[in-house]
């Protein structure tokens, strides 16, 4: 007697699967194409810090998330090999543009970059952001593409 | 999740996960559950006060629709956005009865993210491509 055992397999979907995602699929940026970069991330919401600040490390950036503008200023007084501060604009306390203000006050334009992080679809944003020495500006919700985009461009100002 | 979710924001997610943190999504979803509970219950009572302040209320919302729609709550962002015209009118009617929407909205989702990880969970990380409509 002839013992016949089916097996029903799955496809697999390789393509879509997380555990194997490859950088061609869906996200035309390479993964790790700023690795290193020393970013402070300032975000008062805590699912919205928690997702950004993953977003970037999956860019390959070393990011110290903090949660309040306070703690922002008091990070950058003490690391400065900070290259980039992305900032919430709406923080209760002290607010994004508060933030850029005093770290344009003492350092120079370029150092670190400033980019801002806002859910707000006012065209004059990107003037007030700029006005107080911003670099950039992203929309949330903050999506890995955008990011890349938007930190690709800043950097390259510099050169 | 037929127009509960939006699907770009919530594939976000899922291409934020790896080896490394295997469970992100349903830790990130957790805790937006968790921190909107606080939020919810603000604002409930700040629906209570008389008179109403307005502003407290905006800023209790804006944070809430900024965490939704982080993690793709497309239906829930939406009634948010609808609540903060009410709230901009000062229009306290308005504002409970969109909230009732918002609650149901969110409640709706959570059950909705709760099956998803209990099928995920049983199904390994293969089958996570396959997401019940």
């Amino acid at each position: 007697m002839n013992l016949v055992l089916r097996f029903q397999t799955r496809p697999l979907s390789i393509g879509r699967s997380s555990a194997f995602i490859t950088s061609s699929e869906q996200q035309p940026t390479t993964p790790q194409q700023f690795k290193g970069l020393k970013i402070v991330l300032a975000d008062d919401d805590n699912v919205n810090r928690t997702v950004t600040k993953k977003l970037l490390e999956k860019l390959g950036c070393e990011v110290t998330a903090v949660a309040s503008g306070f703690e922002c200023l008091s990070t950058l007084s003490s690391e400065n090999s900070v290259r980039v501060v992305i900032l919430d604009l709406q923080m209760p306390e002290m607010d994004g543009f508060e933030v850029a203000s005093r770290i344009r006050k003492f350092r120079s334009r370029n150092w670190p970059f400033i980019i801002a992080l806002t859910a707000s679809a006012e065209d004059n944003i990107w003037e007030r952001c700029l006005q107080l020495g911003m670099n950039g500006v992203i929309r949330k919700p903050v999506l890995l593409q955008g990011m890349a985009e938007e930190l690709r461009r800043v950097l390259q100002v510099a050169g | 999740f037929q127009g509960y979710l939006d699907h770009e924001q919530f594939n976000q997610l899922e291409e934020l996960q790896d080896d490394a943190n295997p469970n992100f999504v349903e830790e990130v979803v957790t805790l937006y559950y968790r921190d909107s509970a606080r939020l919810v219950h603000s604002i409930e009572q700040a629906l209570e006060k008389s008179p109403i302040d307005f502003n407290k209320l905006d800023s209790y919302m804006h944070q809430f629709r900024g965490s939704s729609s982080s993690i793709g709550a497309k239906k829930v962002k939406a009634e948010c956005s609808l609540f903060r015209e009410y709230c901009r009118a000062g229009n306290g009617e308005g504002c409970m009865r969109t909230f009732q929407q918002v609650k149901k909205e969110y409640t709706a989702l959570r059950k909705k993210l709760e099956t998803f990880f209990q099928l995920a969970r049983q199904a390994g990380p293969v089958d996570r491509a396959r997401r019940p409509k």
